[in-house]
């Protein structure tokens, strides 16, 4: 059965967690030469069949071959040790050191081998250049952890294809760059694979990329697979959806200015917040949604002095009747300002703090409460069953849920307190298709409801779906257009982000 | 029930490796089940679990509190001075108390508002009390000569219950309770969970992060005059092993380092076990020399229990 | 890790002012042409050796020689490194309470090399060494005996013949030697020694928790045998709050205020004084003779006289107090 072609076979995997069988059966393999796009909900076992492939999780059943050897034995283990490099969605740098270390350190594997800096540079500088010739030059000697998000990810990226390896797995890589970026990350997998021959499996929820870059994919669903190796091409976004088990979420009605008129209006009246000092006056009413497009240095910016923390000189903001901004996030939140951020681990979850002091966190503050009182299991269960998330019990760590879930309960923070403003940081980040439309639709009761949202997505399709306005920001930060309404297009939004594809 | 059943289940766990212990030295030495040897336990416990009450707030921000047993030697000394230069004991306890909130708001100051690292924070003001405590009285030990001043500790303001044991359970249960029914309890876990998603959420993270080290401070300071107010004597050298167990007490009662978890109740009986350890190893006659050892083993079986009923969930 | 440039100017603050203090404290001693005398300590913390400090100021003062003072902080290196500093400062003479005896000779090879006389004080050099001035110790072993013999008899005397120890370490030789001395003693008079409890921090706290041990797994026992100061005081205070005070006897090696209080109460029947303050003067006066080409007393023991609630105010126990402990430490 087994095709000697196959860089990785795997076959009828299975795996469970106590009672829980995540994979039931499931087959997947990837073949040289190939961008293999693997796709699935949250929860449909596709982060397990990775840590099984890349032998952190130990499988229950199936048989798992790479490069035709069976990673039981001793050549096939060494085969994946050698041949598989990993590019993980949390990265993984070590953000004390600089470019070239970061990437060239994994490569020693004596403690006392000395470390040849030249050398080191000169490999990161051409695995850099790979990706981006400017970066590569002006970035090898800086500490990682000074760079930005975007830039540690193509470190990453560039780790990876430094290793030698023959498969390449990339966990939604793109997730923390931006359009132009991930085009020109696109480009250099395309280069790689027909020159290389090496296999590359790419893990996305963003539709339009998986069209750009895969060849083939394989869909995971309830732990098998419900499409094995099909190019991308005989398969419909409908098809893919659908294979998916999130049929549903295509039939709700897409959003865009299609608020009831009687609520839209209540609010035109009422500005609620100017934004002066970037060059042009940004205005935008209560109950509008105000998307901010652009590489993350200007959005990060403009969103840290929304919510209070950190100034931007020269940049004034009038938020209703508080006409300075806010000194803290503390006021803001005082103030009924909320922050969601698509960065759990560092800027969202709470993570050691169950269930309920996470979805609570923002209403003790805004109602100052003193004690916990005892009517707030009340509220948890209430918000929980709204948004219609399967807890074990509220008193479970953040960690037994799934990360789409996780995003949807720091959400839910602000769900009942009818906020004068929130702030949103690529809510959807490594979120699945069926859970983006689920926080669509939480953003939109929401704006009805008299609050203003402001977005920043790297997603394009996301701001041209949702937004009434959309602030763009060039490369460096500075602040470039304001469009509105009809004018928001993919091709306009390129062009104010200076991104054109 | 079996919410608390589950989120106690370190502290059950330590309860009944308390329990075990304890009648297992029944077995060996049959006087340790009485009840002056129960008491005996308590008293030598308490002034250790007040301690470890106030570094376990410090521990669960993520930070780590060095000074307290300096703190403990300090107030001593501040106390008895204050007692032999004719001040009234009342104010000598104010006076002793103060030096745990100075050194407390030290620690938080530097940490919260300068931004220096706690570990090296409190090395400094750890090395700083601790020197002070000696300069107070040029090193001698002090006499407390008020005869009454031990009723502090072993008079009874409800009947039937010495002060020592009062004290410590209402201090106990008031910290357990603010950690988990009051808000700024919670802010407390937030804070050690991350910090920079508390400080976004909104949490008032300087004033919690400082208000921990100023109570672990005064809790060392509490402790102290309580065992200045037992023994009737003032030593320089009283606190000084008395921080490493307050850490390890914190630790076996289920914290962790890193912050985020801890309670008040496992501290508590972290600290029980470590005095249940020491009392066992000097009524068995186990040269006391092993006693560091014993209690090594008992912190590493702690905490291998805790990351196990942890890696089941 | 988030950089700290706060702490690197407390850094530097912190050096200024410590090689401030430094340079503002060396010319004192080198401006003059008075004799210098090093009193290098095992440690400060403990009282014993800030009486013998107490002493050996004084009698420096009273010999009109400069003092200065080191503490090795129980470590051997940080002994020598003050060996070293003090010979770098241009001392005369070294009066030393040696970490351990076995801590002793590279120190006395580098003196004798120097041709700079040093005594000893309570713990004396390695056995077989030779060049020293003088050694000013408490003769430990007959002290253990005599304080054995005087528990053991009130034991009896009290209607039993168990006694319990809390000893010093037992690393420690002055230790071995009180409990060699103790074990004879109360083989010959037939007193059972039933448990040795050795302390760690040398506080009364501890003191106090092993007393209440001891007498929890030997409520028999009609005798406490210390050996410093603090088991006393300790043992005092667990036989007060058991309201065990005249039933049990304690006695104890050392003395200070808290434990003369505590023998003039009855709480305690024995002190064993060690004249902690007289070693100091009898050190310094020998390093002294030494210099100024007197005779010198090679080895020196103290007696550590009995002292009990009816002979405290005698003068001769008086005067021995006051080479205990200096005025400052409190009352007599």
């Amino acid at each position: 059965m087994a095709d000697k072609g196959f860089l990785l076979d795997a076959r009828g995997i299975t795996k469970s967690y106590g009672p829980t069988h995540v994979l039931r059966g499931m087959d997947f393999a990837v073949a040289p030469g190939e961008v293999h796009a693997f796709l699935g909900g949250n929860g449909a076992g596709k982060s397990t069949l990775l840590k099984i492939v890349a032998d952190v999780v130990n499988r229950d059943g199936g048989t798992l071959n790479f490069d035709g050897h069976s990673v039981d034995e001793p050549q096939g283990a060494a085969a994946r040790a050698r041949g598989l490099a990993i590019v993980h969605q949390e990265l993984a740098v070590l953000p004390h050191l600089t470019v070239a270390e970061n990437i060239e350190l994994p490569h020693y594997h004596r403690g006392l081998a000395l470390f040849d800096r030249r050398a080191a540079d000169r490999t990161a500088l051409s695995a850099l250049a790979l990706i981006d010739r400017d970066f590569a030059e002006h970035a090898a000697h800086r500490l990682v952890g000074d760079l930005s998000l975007h830039e540690q990810q193509m470190v990453e990226i560039a780790r990876a294809l430094k290793s030698g390896a023959r498969l390449l797995l990339l966990d939604e890589p793109t997730t923390n760059l931006t359009a132009g970026e991930a085009q020109r990350l696109f480009a250099v997998l395309r280069r790689l694979v027909s020159e290389t021959e090496i296999g590359v499996v790419f893990v996305s929820h963003r539709m339009r990329e998986i069209r750009q870059v895969a060849d083939v994919c394989t869909i995971i669903r309830d732990g098998v697979a419900a499409v094995h190796r099909k190019p991308v091409t005989e398969l419909t976004d409908a098809d893919i959806v659908e294979l998916m088990g999130q049929a549903s979420a295509l039939t709700e009605t897409p959003v865009g200015g299609e608020l009831p008129a009687a609520v839209s209006a209540a609010h035109v009246d009422a500005p609620r917040l100017k934004i002066e000092g970037l060059g042009f006056p940004v205005e935008v009413g209560g109950g509008a949604i105000l998307g901010l497009a652009g590489a993350p240095a200007g959005p990060q910016a403009l969103i840290d002095l929304l919510i209070g923390a950190a100034p931007l000189p020269g940049v004034v903001i009038r938020i209703g009747d508080h006409p300075q901004g806010y000194r803290s996030p503390r006021e803001a939140v005082r103030d009924k300002v909320g922050f969601v951020s698509g960065d759990r681990a560092n800027r969202g979850m709470l993570s050691a703090l169950p269930i309920i002091d996470n979805m609570l966190a923002s209403r003790r503050i805004v109602e100052r409460r003193v004690l916990v009182s005892g009517k707030e299991a009340a509220q948890a269960r209430s918000l929980l069953s709204a948004l219609s998330i399967k807890a074990s019990s509220y008193w479970a760590l953040p960690s037994s849920l799934s990360g789409g879930t996780q995003q949807k309960l720091i959400i839910a923070r602000w769900l009942q307190l009818q906020p004068r403003m929130l702030v949103l940081e690529e809510p959807t980040r490594g979120v699945d298709i069926g859970t983006k439309r689920d926080i669509y639709a939480l953003i939109r009761v929401m704006a009805q409801a008299g609050t203003t949202i402001v977005w920043w997505s790297t997603e394009q399709t996301e701001l041209v779906e949702l937004c009434d306005t959309v602030l763009g920001f060039g490369p460096d930060g500075r602040a470039t257009q304001l469009l509105h309404g009809a004018e928001i297009t993919e091709e306009r939004l390129a062009e104010a982000t200076g991104m054109a594809a | 029930m079996m919410r608390i059943f589950s989120s106690y289940r370190t502290e059950i766990a330590i309860a009944v490796a308390i329990v075990v212990l304890e009648l297992a030295l029944g077995i060996l030495v049959p006087n340790a089940l009485t009840f002056g040897n129960i008491s005996d336990i308590a008293q030598a416990s308490a002034p250790l679990i007040i301690m470890a009450v106030g570094v376990l707030l410090v521990v669960i921000t993520g930070g780590i509190d060095l000074s307290v047993g300096s703190i403990f030697s300090l107030t001593g000394m501040v106390t008895g001075l204050a007692m032999n230069s004719g001040y009234n004991s009342v104010l000598s306890t104010i006076l002793g108390l103060l030096v745990g909130v100075v050194f407390g708001g030290i620690n938080g100051f530097l940490v919260t508002f300068v931004g220096l690292a706690p570990f090296v924070v409190t090395l400094i003001t750890y090395a700083v009390a601790a020197s002070l405590a000696f300069i107070v009285t040029n090193g001698h030990s002090l006499p407390i000569n008020d005869q009454n001043y031990y009723l502090l500790n072993g008079g009874t303001l409800i009947p039937g219950v010495p002060n020592f044991v009062l004290f410590c359970v209402v201090l106990v249960i008031v910290t357990e309770f603010v950690l988990r029914r009051v808000v700024a309890g919670r802010w407390v876990y937030a804070i050690g969970s991350s910090t920079n998603a508390a400080r976004l959420l909104g949490i008032p993270v300087h004033r919690i992060r400082f208000s921990v080290y100023v109570v672990s401070g005064l809790c060392a300071s509490f402790a102290s005059v309580l065992s200045v107010s037992y023994i009737s004597n003032a030593e320089g050298t009283a606190g000084e092993a008395m921080m490493l167990q307050a850490i390890a007490a914190v630790v076996i009662g289920g914290a962790s380092l890193f912050g985020g978890t801890g309670s008040a109740f496992g501290a508590l009986l972290g600290a029980l076990m470590i005095t249940v350890i020491q009392n066992g190893v000097n009524l068995i006659g186990i040269n006391s020399f092993w006693q560091g050892s014993v209690t090594g083993l008992v912190i590493l079986v702690a905490v291998l229990i805790d990351r196990v009923s942890k890696a089941r969930r | 890790m988030p950089r700290q440039p706060g702490l690197r100017y407390l850094l530097a603050a912190a050096c200024a002012v410590i090689g401030l203090a430094t340079v503002a404290a060396h010319p004192a001693s080198a401006a003059d042409k008075k004799l210098t005398v090093a009193y290098i300590a095992p440690s400060l913390d403990i009282s014993y050796w800030q009486w013998v400090a107490y002493g050996a100021k004084t009698q420096a003062a009273k010999l009109g020689m400069n003092y200065v003072e080191f503490t090795s902080e129980n470590s051997p290196g940080t002994q020598m490194n003050n060996v070293r500093t003090a010979l770098t400062r241009g001392v005369d003479a070294i009066v030393m309470g040696p970490v351990s005896s076995s801590s002793t000779p590279p120190i006395l090879r580098l003196l004798k090399s120097k041709n700079v006389p040093i005594a000893f004080t309570g713990i004396g050099p390695q056995p077989g060494s030779t060049d020293y001035t003088s050694a000013v110790t408490a003769n430990n072993y007959e002290t253990g005996k005599a304080e054995g013999s005087f528990v053991c008899k009130a034991a009896k005397a009290l209607g039993g013949n168990k006694i319990g120890m809390l000893s010093l370490p037992q690393d420690r030789e002055n230790a071995q030697k009180y409990l060699r001395g103790a074990k004879e003693a109360f083989a010959a008079d037939g007193c059972d020694l039933v448990q040795v409890l050795q302390t760690h921090g040398l506080t009364v706290r501890e003191a106090v928790d092993q007393a209440n041990d001891l007498l929890t797994a030997h409520p028999d026992i009609k005798g406490i045998y210390g050996m410093y100061d603090e088991a006393a005081t300790g043992a005092a205070k667990a036989l007060q709050t058991r309201g065990l005070v005249g039933k049990i006897t304690v006695a104890t090696a050392d003395g200070s205020p808290t434990t003369i209080k505590l023998l003039r109460d009855g709480v305690i029947q024995g002190l064993f004084l060690q004249e902690a303050g007289g070693q100091g003067i009898d050190a310094t006066t020998q390093v002294f003779n030494a210099l100024t080409g007197k005779p010198t007393t090679k080895d020196i023991p103290l007696a550590e006289p009995l002292v009990t609630k009816d002979t405290i105010d005698s003068p001769e126990a008086q005067a021995t107090i006051k080479r205990v402990y200096p005025p400052s430490a409190g009352a007599f």
